[in-house]
């Protein structure tokens, strides 16, 4: 399952955000005792709607709002990344948090390429926090708050292959689109899907990024190392015995010699 | 002749304290109240680590810089119980103490550094083998255990002597385990990387991360040996023969010539020579990195210079720079924009009251057991008043 | 058989099991894993929809955070979507306009979205500390407006009936509240009168391409007209609203009587409406670099702040405005109420025709009067000709009059357009005494409003001895060189900010 996102559609109203925070319970006014980036993801932010002033291909300067939140990729960097699997894939595709599980070492901020996952930093025991695509509210056969919410139409949830069929015959059939879906191919792919009149990258999105998985290449490391573990380990079990071998024929020698004399 | 210094005794332990010292329990006990705070309220009094800069001083340096100073034990266990070099035999217990005190240092760091301390010993039962941190954690506690283990040859000797044939018998098959854990780590540490192609700066991030922290913790393990070897010979008189430590050296020298052969093959392959000369805080500290802590130290070490002590203390000094402005760089200098993170007074504070918890430890350890030279360290006679041999 | 333990033994393994629990229990390996974070909220009902299907009314209309009248507090909104239902439906603002964006989204300020929010999330932009600290300030001249619909619907933040007259105890509270001058927005009404109904008589006789005439005192309608039919815009009475226009006499000629220095003036009007406050922002309305009128304060905003103060409306005597800028006729009183600026208009054109006094069928003028969306009438002016008029209140109301227009020419010469339900009345500033300020409530407002002609001792804004004495020692006569100066504005085209061009 995955969410289409129609840029040309939203007027920054915000419905999503207030819809996420009513959701889950997300503070308004929290303590803040460190320093957080305006208008941008937090521990109480989990979508937010930026402001974009971009100037067209034709000149004239244009207002977009672009949402943003977890990316809920194909092939999570931060899920492959959680060394306690306290991240982790549901069956709608969602990429889920167990907090009970968290061991608080950051390494999923370090891993995700868009820089989604965000700490409690004014908690004594912080926990990670992120969108879960109300994984529990997908469970029952419901739509997503900020879905459910969006009065323009700007947000679509339903499966991947449709969306993405969708989104194509939109852009085939309106020449304002640009021809790109953000997040079709992306780092393997992600569960949210953007199609814009603008070109992306005048919308501060990551425009550099490959289509394989990071994942990929830990994974290609992991997988060697227990090979490469054992065949170190046997050398060094030949070369003790090697060694082993030598002290025994040396005290042999010596023993012998002493026979002898 | 006024003695800098006094002996305790106590129940026949000794511990000789120096003003040195003195100084350094004061910055354990400072660490020891930073600690409490940090366990208690979490980062936001202690550190200043932020969204956009979530691994900080205490990663980069404790763990990362920690692991790979550490690492010094192995490389000379390896070239002692492996290649069984003889001549290295005397100085494999002093590198097995500070590899031992190192890792146990480094557990304290990261575990000052979870946020979800209380939860530390979950990855034990929620198995995330996706993970190179699941590797690296596994691969410490179990590592730090066989040091453990290993260490207590020395300690039996003094203490639980019944116990002490039993580790004798199991020290080759300890000394193997020891051998094998350690390359996985280090380089599981570089792997750690690997996820972050799209954001670390690409001077660092290659495919062959996890080899270019396996071969720098082996190489740095030579040099941090001879410098620790150097501030016991200043504290206790101490001191090994220097074609030892000339060997020992080389043999590290060797490795860092691969080292930066593979860095400049890697380079060309992935065509960016270009990005050596930006002069942007990338580039300047990659630039850094390499020609004071590789190249440098190249010429010296296989150049007349290794003949001298002096030679070789600059060329290892200059070695364990390089390699923890390595680490450093990994973490932040690669990942985050230039000036977006500083460590807060009070990450500096942890960080040296652990290393000054280590160098106390060391210190006790050596006076107690046979570990330099196979006999007690005592401090040197002060005939002149050389402050400068007070460590 | 029982086996004895000893109490050594025992104790050991109490202390044991409970050492083990409270490890168990520290590092939590008793408890299942908890899913997710998050869900224990709530969402409105209506979002229980599956699939893509938008479902019923929802979310909420969009806000810029630097919109000079209103502001919202995220956290009391529900996503209920009434402000949607009031913007898009009855005022057609949102979603009247194709997306994708161009400049920004279209607000004319009416407030409406503030009447209708059942949480008090939507609210106007509070300037009660900006007026607070001027009074405050001694070198300041604070002087304050309120305009004819204030003075029938304050009361209803005291605990008054709708439609309750209280003009006279607002400005006993006002005085209390510390303002040097408390004038009366109904002067400045007869002002406009004076104003516009020479220039409608401009326009009936030589100007004839700037017909049909419309008012233009209603600054959301204003922007309405700046925004959707900037063909319009010609057509707009180049006429200040009475605020605007007093507030322009305060700074030249009040400053000038009184001896103060203009730039020591502080100008504040008290208005039933939220759009006012844009209104005060606009760089036309404004003159030698002052804004002619400083702060403006919502009828809300003025109870909360007497509130704040601890004055206490009910128990006020009823006092006179200051004199120079406090008289008023009839005709400048029923400005309030859609249809009043037409009759007041109308009244004084009459005369201006003929140098009569208006009959008195124009003295309560039944066919512009009421609630009715679209309310059309004819003037009869002996020896002039007849004047067809359209009064409109609603801006969805006057859309398809527009369309009309656009297509067919206008049958009408003179067209009143109220932004909001019901005239100033109903304004986005008025007092939450009803769900949706319901028309029953309005129509007491009307009411009321018109018993304060029918109580006046004149009716017509000709008449008024200070309208009289302004032109003669400032003004010279209607639209004479300093009064277009002072009392006329320019209006912008604003339609490319939401449309391609």
């Amino acid at each position: 399952m995955a969410v289409l996102v129609d840029l040309t559609k939203c007027i920054g109203c915000e419905s999503c955000v207030v819809a996420c925070k009513l959701w889950n319970k997300l503070p308004y006014h929290p303590r803040r005792t460190v320093k957080r980036q305006e208008d941008d993801l937090d521990d109480t932010r989990w979508t937010v709607v930026q402001k974009k002033r971009v100037q067209g291909d034709n000149g004239r300067e244009y207002t977009r709002f672009v949402k943003k939140q977890c990316m809920h990729c194909l092939e999570p960097a931060c899920a492959s990344a959680c060394f306690s699997k306290a991240l982790r894939v549901d069956e709608n595709h969602a990429v889920v948090y167990y907090p009970d599980l968290c061991v608080g070492c950051r390494y999923c901020m370090l891993a995700c390429p868009y820089d989604v996952p965000r700490y409690q930093w004014e908690e004594a025991l912080p926990l990670i926090t992120k969108c879960q695509l109300c994984s529990d509210r997908l469970k029952e056969g419901e739509l997503p708050a900020c879905v459910g919410a969006c009065p323009t139409g700007t947000l679509t949830y339903g499966n991947r292959e449709e969306l993405l069929r969708k989104a194509h015959d939109i852009i085939d059939r309106n020449p304002r689109y640009v021809n790109y879906i953000y997040g079709e191919k992306e780092l393997g792919g992600a569960s949210w899907l953007y199609i814009s009149d603008q070109p992306f990258e005048k919308l501060g999105f990551k425009m550099d990024l490959e289509q394989t998985p990071p994942s990929d290449y830990t994974r290609s490391y992991l997988t060697k190392v227990p090979f490469l573990a054992a065949a170190w380990g046997l050398f060094l079990v030949g070369l003790t015995a090697y060694h082993h071998h030598k002290e025994n024929k040396e005290n042999k020698e010596k023993q012998g010699g002493g026979k002898d004399a | 002749m006024r003695r800098l210094y006094r002996e305790y005794h106590l129940l026949g332990w000794v511990y000789t304290l120096t003003p040195m010292r003195c100084l350094l329990l004061a910055l354990v006990a400072l660490c020891l109240g930073v600690v409490a705070v940090r366990l208690l309220t979490g980062y936001q009094y202690v550190t200043n680590l932020t969204d956009q800069t979530p691994w900080g001083l205490w990663i980069g340096f404790d763990v990362l810089v920690g692991v790979a100073l550490a690492g010094g034990g192995y490389s000379t266990a390896f070239l002692v119980g492996g290649l069984r070099y003889e001549k290295y035999q005397g100085i494999a217990r002093s590198a097995l103490l500070t590899s031992l005190l190192g890792y146990l240092l480094v557990m304290a760091g990261l575990f000052l550094d979870i946020g979800q301390w209380p939860h530390f010993w979950r990855p034990f039962v929620s198995w995330g083998y996706t993970s190179p941190l699941f590797e690296v954690f596994w691969c410490i506690s179990i590592y730090t255990t066989i040091l453990t283990l290993e260490f207590h040859e020395v300690i039996t000797e003094r203490i639980v002597r019944p116990v002490h044939k039993y580790v004798v018998k199991a020290l080759p098959v300890l000394v193997i385990l020891g051998l094998i854990f350690p390359m996985m780590h280090q380089s599981s540490l570089g792997a750690l990387f690997l996820i972050a192609k799209s954001k670390m700066f690409p001077l660092w991030w290659s495919q062959l991360l996890p080899l270019y922290f396996l071969l720098s913790s082996f190489f740095v393990g030579s040099a941090m040996v001879y410098v620790e070897s150097d501030l016991a010979r200043r504290a206790y008189g101490h001191e090994h023969e220097h074609w030892i430590m000339k060997g020992l050296t080389r043999v590290g020298g060797r490795i860092m010539a691969v080292y930066l052969l593979l860095k400049i093959v890697d380079i060309t392959m992935k065509g960016e020579w270009n990005l050596l000369f930006l002069n942007t805080l990338q580039s300047n500290m990659f630039l850094l990195e390499m020609v004071l802590g590789v190249i440098l130290p190249l010429g010296i070490v296989f150049s007349k210079l290794a003949d001298r002590k002096y030679g070789l203390l600059v060329y290892s000094w200059l070695v364990v720079i390089g390699v923890v402005v390595n680490r450093l760089n990994c973490v932040f200098t690669s990942m985050y924009t230039s000036g977006e993170y500083f460590p807060s007074i009070f990450e500096f504070v942890v960080s040296i009251g652990l290393i000054a918890a280590g160098c106390i430890l060391y210190s006790f350890l050596v006076e107690n057991f046979h570990i330099l030279g196979r006999r007690f360290a005592r401090q040197v006679n002060v005939e002149k008043k050389d402050v400068r041999n007070l460590i | 058989m029982a086996r004895e333990i000893s109490r050594r033994d025992f104790l050991k393994v109490l202390s044991g099991t409970s050492v083990l629990g409270m490890g168990v229990a520290v590092t939590g390996c008793g408890r299942s894993d908890k899913p997710t974070m998050g869900g224990e909220g709530w969402l409105p009902e209506q979002y229980k929809g599956t699939g893509s299907y938008p479902a019923q009314v929802k979310g909420r209309v969009a806000i810029a955070p630097d919109n000079p009248s209103i502001v919202r507090d995220d956290e009391k909104c529900i996503l209920c979507g009434r402000c949607i239902e009031a913007c898009e439906n009855v005022m057609t603002v949102h979603g009247h306009y194709p997306l994708p964006l161009k400049d920004e989204i279209a607000c004319v300020h009416c407030g409406q979205c503030t009447l209708w929010c059942p949480t008090g999330a939507i609210a106007e932009r509070s300037e009660i500390d900006k007026v607070r600290q001027a009074i405050r300030d001694e070198s300041k001249y604070v002087v304050v407006q309120t305009a004819p619909a204030t003075k029938v619907s304050l009361g209803e933040a005291f605990g008054m009936k709708p439609g309750a007259v209280i003009g006279g105890q607002q400005v006993a509270a006002l005085r209390r509240l510390g303002f040097d001058a408390v004038y009366d927005t109904c002067f400045s009404a007869d002002l406009t009168i004076m104003e516009e109904a020479a220039e409608v008589l401009q326009r009936l006789t030589v100007k004839k391409q700037e017909l049909p005439h419309f008012t233009s005192c209603c600054p959301g309608w204003v922007k309405f007209c700046e925004y959707f039919y900037p063909d319009f815009i010609g057509h707009l009475s180049t006429c200040k609203s009475p605020q605007g226009m007093l507030g322009a006499t305060i700074k030249s000629y009040l400053a000038a009587k009184k001896g103060i220095d203009p730039a020591n003036v502080v100008s504040v009007a008290i208005m039933p409406c939220t759009a006012k406050k844009f209104e005060a922002g606009r760089e036309e309305l404004s003159h030698a670099e002052m804004a002619d009128v400083d702060v403006v304060l919502t009828t809300r905003e003025l109870a909360r702040f007497l509130k704040q103060e601890h004055i206490d409306l009910n128990v006020l005597e009823p006092e006179d405005y200051d004199s120079l800028l406090g008289e008023s006729s009839g005709a400048g009183r029923i400005f309030g109420t859609t249809g009043g600026v037409t009759e007041a208009a109308v009244r004084t054109l009459y005369y201006n025709a003929t140098q009569q006094a208006p009959p008195a069928a124009l003295l309560s003028w039944q066919p512009v009067r009421g609630l009715k969306a679209v309310k059309e009438a004819r003037a009869d002016v002996p020896g002039f000709g007849s004047v067809s008029i359209a009064v409109c209140h609603g801006l969805a109301n006057v859309r398809p009059l527009l369309e009309d227009i656009r297509k067919h020419g206008s049958r009408w010469q003179f067209i009143e357009v109220m932004a909001c339900p019901g005239g100033c009345i109903g304004g986005g500033g008025q007092p939450l005494s009803a769900p949706d300020n319901s028309a029953a409530v309005r129509e007491k407002r009307i009411a009321a409003i018109y018993t304060g002609d029918t109580s006046a001792r004149k009716h017509t804004s000709h008449e008024n001895s200070e309208i009289k004495q302004i032109y003669e020692e400032f003004y010279g006569r209607p639209l004479s060189e300093r009064a277009e100066k002072l009392l006329h504005t320019s209006f912008t085209d604003r339609s490319g900010r939401i449309f391609d061009k």
